[in-house]
């Protein structure tokens, strides 16, 4: 349900500051909307942000979070609406703009200058501190803005040598420097040990204390009602509904961001179950992932959920021996194996389609055949090593009319195609490789609803024929109708498998999101 | 953290680890050559990298910003030729003009490469590799093939390199060195006291950063080309008082060297880090290795296939060790709170 | 305007100025376009021309390799040292070939295992490898070859064509059918598009890079020897500041030196323009000095005209969006 903000000017206030009905908004966006290609990333947002506030926002993956930040931080322009600083009407048309306007934010991956000192990332984007670096005073300086929020860093190393919680304390005192107003701070616990998020949450009540107004985005629920006054709930670019913590809670919350009608995706028919395919136990990668553990047969959809950083990419590229892991096993119709190189996972018949096609899954000034043909490039040779065009064509002629991709010649450059015949190219692509097990990472990610009916069509036949499929992705609906089960990944540990009819979007979030729920349990395949 | 933590940086301990690699190598060449140990040895040493550490200066600038500088051959040669054949023209020019002259020609060319790689976004391998062959052609051309000679040139400049400032513990030391070691300090502070200077390494440390806090990217980098060029126009000056005798080739092949001091000196082939004193270290090392093999009389042919295995060793260690402190940077270990029930296999099946 | 387009327009370009060149030259001397001066075009230049081969495939992979005119010099010298000192000539020639593949492994090897920049580690070798050349050949100049040798290169063996003509030939022909019909070709062209890309497809990347490194030192090699033919001596400098030209040649025929495109036929008009100006400058009695700064200048130009048009077109866009 949406809730207009025009409810809140009258709402007490939670903690702290004290309310009254004229009390001004320090940032406000009006009906803000942006389209990015065929999707509507944010439609209608209007959102209030108070100073000495910290305003969460929840949402899934692809729900319009970062967009809205990067509207806010002037990295991005609008297709409409406004933004209005402490009521005025303002244009953020670059991020210098943003900072002026005292609006800064700190991501997970920290923007430093590694070579650089402590003291230097901190006033390095300062106009005016003179032409002449005083370090004496620029470490003093430095050390009093950490010692306000209660950090103790070493300001005369670099950057370089950081924990990442250091670092992400830096980000915050630079932010402090340029006298903050509005502090955006995107999943900034992802990576923190519990003793820095506490530390952290110590220096975001600090802020707010002092006036500061924080827009908190997190997938934690736990942390997200510790630390906020206000939970702000996307779905779908659209804003849910804004409720002071004290009038929601983690579960309706939940219910918010995945309340939607699950009618437009007819589900794909169950598979009987199929031999034992695929085994892996234990599985994991410093860093990444660790302990993860579950069965595939021939036949079945096996749906990897969680959230963004969960680790489910990094599974499948242990699979498939792009970044190899390093400890547990992988058994592949009963023999064990290891697989160190994309070679070796073709090999055994296992193809991950990457979610990047742009970056990573395409070869875009290439041609639509000659990207099919790259992973079997040695099949297409005659006597003399030279490429076949015939037998190429041949092959991307058969996908063009398999998956139906739209083009007027499989000689066109990929680049010029659709999103959604791009992801198709994609898929012939490993398909041709003749796989055993085949692991899709977000397959439907940014193409439209035709492209994606016909995507699940393909699924639904690559299943039928025995194919064994992963299937990553952040779309619950489509997680939910397409696969015989779901393993629910959370910050690189397998949290669940439920079996599809006892999984709905509800249990599924609240096992992503790491929440106990009556529901969710461990279960052996 | 320890004391030593908190003074001396990375990039200090690679400085002193080289000072001390210098210290080693004296020692080692002082016990294998009789007389090593003179006066004699260390005005050689000084006089023959005054010139490579007055150009390893400009070039660590350029390097710092991530790009390359490989006209300075040509720069040194075009200036010390010019300025050469004014003197000869005119011998009653002071000596600040000749310098200012030199200077000022070198700043030229730097404007052109600096012009080319910033605004033009040629990069600076390609641009810096035609600028060589331009410059050094126009000079052929120009100049007719004709030779600047000591005899045409002013008593003062001939005796310049003879020129000694003063004595420090029985050397005399000489003023042509002394001007590059001013130079290094120069820029040293400049580089560590003025926000202009700091700029450099942000640039090169994280480009993206950069381009995000909005520093001048593009303005920086064209400066970092006109210091590059002024210096090695400096430096042309200094060429032109040590060899008196100044042909078309002279500079040739210079450019190597300054990137083989530059390099094993420490500054970093990625950008970002690294000193001006580092260079000048590390053209004091590549300057004692050369003398001592001369003295060892093991051919000089020797001197260009040893630059090249520095190089390659220094590129490759101090990637070895950027690599390993890159997967420190940013990474953070993933720390998993046990959740009350570890996932087991053994389950219980959902009620 | 698609890649395709755009290099079908870059060739045309490179056509018009191939003619214009021609008939400057044409007009200066009425038998320009005679076979002899036509084989003898090819002849000065032939050993740069056949490197600029190998390297088209190197830039087209997203790497460069400086060292190419060392390793010339390098087997020229291991080949006139050797002979020195008694060995028969034609296993001195397979000690150069083989000195050439050497550097090209080792110039492999830390660029594509160890994973440093291309630049840096050819800018080792370009010093390195000219490094043991004057070790082996000192500052002498070593002749003395038998006559089969000196002429080897400078035969007539098809016409006017010489022996190392057919070879720039052949070459050209290999390397066409291998960049533009074989698989390896079009590896080439992913790798130097998007090496992560292409590793995310089963490619080898490492493997591949090696090759190509190996092959230049090989060709360099090759190159070498022929040229000290020519020449019929040998100095530790020679064919020192090579690699300008034959970056030129490649750079000027519309390879972008980011990798990724490029192809044979734009090189070859670039390498035909390049012949006939050097030709022309020296019909016109330009030295040898100002050629080259004639080069350096097309080489920038090379890169700073396409550079331009795109911040041209793209502003243009954005005026009209």
């Amino acid at each position: 349900m949406t809730e207009p903000n025009a409810a809140f000017k009258s709402t007490i206030a939670p903690t702290g500051v004290a309310a009254t009905s004229e009390r001004r908004s320090v940032l406000e966006t009006r009906g803000i909307a942006k389209q990015f290609d065929a999707t509507q990333a944010l439609d209608d947002i209007s959102l209030s942000l108070y100073p000495g506030e910290v305003h969460a926002l929840l949402g899934e993956n692809g729900a319009g979070k970062s967009t809205l930040i990067k509207i806010i931080t002037g990295v991005v322009q609008p297709d409409r609406g406004e933004i209005l600083l402490a009521g005025d009407r303002v244009s953020l048309r670059s991020a210098a703009d943003a900072q002026l306007a005292g609006i800064a934010a700190i991501y997970q991956e920290p923007l430093l200058f590694p070579d650089l000192t402590v003291a230097e990332n901190i006033f390095v984007s300062h106009q005016n501190r003179g032409a002449v670096v005083r370090w004496a005073r620029m470490y003093q300086e430095a050390e009093a803005i950490l010692a306000e929020l209660g950090v103790a860093i070493d300001v005369r190393s670099p950057a370089r040598g950081l924990t990442l919680a250091a670092q992400q304390s830096v980000e915050i005192a630079k932010a402090i420097s340029l006298n903050v107003r509005v502090l955006i701070m995107d999943e900034p616990t992802a990576s923190l040990s519990a003793h820095e998020v506490a530390q952290l949450f110590k220096l975001v009540r600090r802020l707010r204390d002092n006036g500061v107004s924080i827009l908190f985005v997190s997938h934690r629920i736990e942390e997200v009602f510790e630390i906020a006054d206000k939970v702000t709930v996307f779905r779908d670019g659209r804003l849910i509904s804004t409720r002071p913590k004290s009038e929601t809670s983690p579960q309706r919350s939940i219910a918010d961001m995945v309340g939607r009608e699950m009618g437009l995706l007819k589900p794909r028919p169950l598979s009987p179950r199929g031999d034992q395919l695929l085994s892996v136990r234990g599985l994991g990668r410093d860093g990444a992932f660790e302990d993860v553990s579950f069965d595939l047969h021939r036949g079945e959809v096996l749906g990897f959920g969680g959230l963004i950083g969960a680790g489910r990419t990094d599974v499948g590229l242990a699979l498939f021996g792009i970044e190899p892991a390093t400890a547990g096993t992988i058994t592949l119709n009963g023999k064990e194996v290891t697989i160190r190189s994309p070679r070796e996972g073709m090999d055994l018949g296992i193809a991950y389609v990457s979610e990047d096609r742009r970056q990573l899954g395409l070869s875009l000034p290439m041609s639509i055949s000659a990207n099919i043909t790259l992973p079997m490039l040695h099949q297409y040779l005659d006597r003399f090593g030279l490429i076949r065009h015939d037998k190429e064509q041949a092959t991307a002629e058969a996908f063009r009319k398999r998956l139906s991709i739209r083009t007027s010649s499989v000689d066109l450059a990929v680049a010029k195609l659709s999103g959604g015949n791009q992801q198709k190219v994609m898929l012939s692509k490993w398909l041709n490789t003749r796989p055993s097990v085949l692991i899709l990472d977000e397959p439907t990610r940014g193409i439209d609803v035709g492209a994606k009916a016909e995507v699940h069509a393909i699924i639904a036949e690559l299943a039928a024929e025995g194919i064994g499929i992963i299937l990553i992705s952040s779309d619950l609906p489509e997680v939910l109708a397409m696969s015989d089960r779901v393993l629910v990944m959370r910050e690189g540990r397998a949290m669940a498998i439920f079996e599809r009819k006892d999984a709905d979007q509800e249990t599924v979030m609240t096992a992503a999101m790491g929440q106990s729920s009556a529901v969710a349990g461990e279960v052996a395949a | 953290m320890s004391w030593l933590q908190r003074h001396i940086r990375p990039e200090q301990i690679r400085e002193l680890s080289l000072l001390l690699l210098i210290i080693v190598a004296v020692l080692f060449f002082g016990s294998m050559i009789d007389g090593y140990y003179t006066s004699r040895t260390f005005n050689r040493i000084v006089s023959s990298i005054a010139i490579i550490t007055i150009v390893a200066v400009g070039q660590t600038l350029v390097v710092l910003t991530r790009n390359i500088d490989l006209s300075v051959g040509s720069i040194v040669g075009c200036t010390a030729y010019a300025v050469g054949t004014v003197l000869g023209h005119y011998p009653g020019i002071s000596p600040l003009l000749a310098v200012v002259m030199a200077v000022a020609l070198g700043s030229l060319i730097g404007v052109v490469n600096g012009a080319l790689v910033a605004w033009g976004r040629v990069p600076s391998i390609i641009v810096t590799l035609g600028t060589l062959a331009i410059f050094r052609g126009l000079l052929v051309d120009l100049s007719n093939a004709k030779t600047v000679t000591t005899d045409s040139l002013p008593p003062w400049l001939v005796n310049l390199p003879r020129l000694n400032m003063f004595s420090l513990f029985g050397l005399d030391i000489p003023a042509l060195f002394l001007m590059s070691v001013i130079v290094v300090l120069i820029f040293h502070l400049g580089a560590s006291y003025l926000s202009l200077g700091r700029r450099f390494y942000a640039i090169g440390s994280n480009p993206d950063a950069a381009a995000l806090i909005g520093l001048p990217i593009r303005r920086l980098v064209f400066l970092a080309f006109v210091l590059s060029g002024s210096l090695a126009g400096l430096a042309g000056f200094v060429t032109l008082a040590r060899f008196g005798n100044i042909t078309v080739e002279s500079g040739r092949g210079l450019e190597l060297q300054v990137v083989a001091a530059v390099v094993v000196g420490g500054v970093n082939i990625f950008g970002g880090s690294g000193t001006v004193i580092g260079a000048m270290l590390g053209a004091i090392m590549i300057g004692t290795l050369e003398q001592s093999l001369y003295r060892l009389q093991i051919s000089e042919f020797w001197r260009d296939a040893i630059l090249g295995l520095l190089i390659l060793l220094a590129v490759a260690s101090d990637a070895v060790i950027l690599q390993r402190l890159r997967a420190l940077w940013g990474r953070a270990d993933l720390k998993y709170v046990a959740p009350a029930g570890k996932p087991s296999l053994e389950g219980a099946h959902i009620p | 305007m698609t890649v395709l387009g755009r290099l079908k327009s870059w060739e045309g370009l490179l056509l018009a100025v191939l003619v214009a060149v021609v008939a400057m030259n044409v007009v200066r001397s009425p038998y320009y376009l005679g076979v002899t001066n036509i084989a003898n075009l090819f002849q000065l230049e032939i050993e740069k021309i056949i490197v600029a081969l190998i390297m088209t495939l190197i830039i087209i992979n997203g790497e460069i390799d400086l060292s190419v005119a060392s390793v010339m010099g390098l087997s020229a010298c291991v080949l006139a040292w050797l002979f020195q000192m008694g060995t028969p000539l034609p296993l001195a020639i397979i000690a150069g070939l083989l000195s050439g593949l050497a550097a090209g492994l080792f110039n492999g090897f830390w660029v594509a295992y160890v994973g440093l920049p291309s630049l840096a580690v050819t800018l080792a070798g370009l010093i390195g490898f000219r490094g043991i050349a004057r070790i082996l050949v000192e500052d002498r100049a070593i002749g003395g070859f038998p006559l089969w040798f000196n002429t080897m290169g400078q035969q007539p063996v098809l016409g006017p064509m010489t022996a190392s003509i057919a070879i720039f030939f052949v070459l050209f022909a290999i390397i066409v059918v291998v960049l533009h019909r074989s698989a390896l070709g079009r590896l080439v062209y992913v790798i130097g598009n998007n090496a992560q890309a292409a590793r995310y497809s089963g490619v080898r990347v490492k493997r591949v890079k090696m090759a190509l490194f190996a092959a230049s030192g090989v060709v360099a090699a090759l190159a070498g020897i022929l040229y000290a033919a020519r020449l019929g001596s040998v100095r530790g400098d020679m064919a020192t500041g090579f690699e300008l030209d034959v970056i030129t040649m490649v750079l000027l025929g519309g390879v972008s030196i980011f990798g990724g495109s490029g192809n044979l036929v734009g090189v070859g008009l670039s390498i035909l323009v390049i012949l006939n100006l050097r030709n022309g400058m020296g019909l016109a009695n330009i030295t040898g000095n100002t050629q080259t700064s004639v080069i350096g200048a097309l080489l920038i130009l090379s890169v700073l005209v396409p550079n331009m048009a795109q911040v041209l077109q793209s502003s243009w866009k954005g005026r009209n969006t």
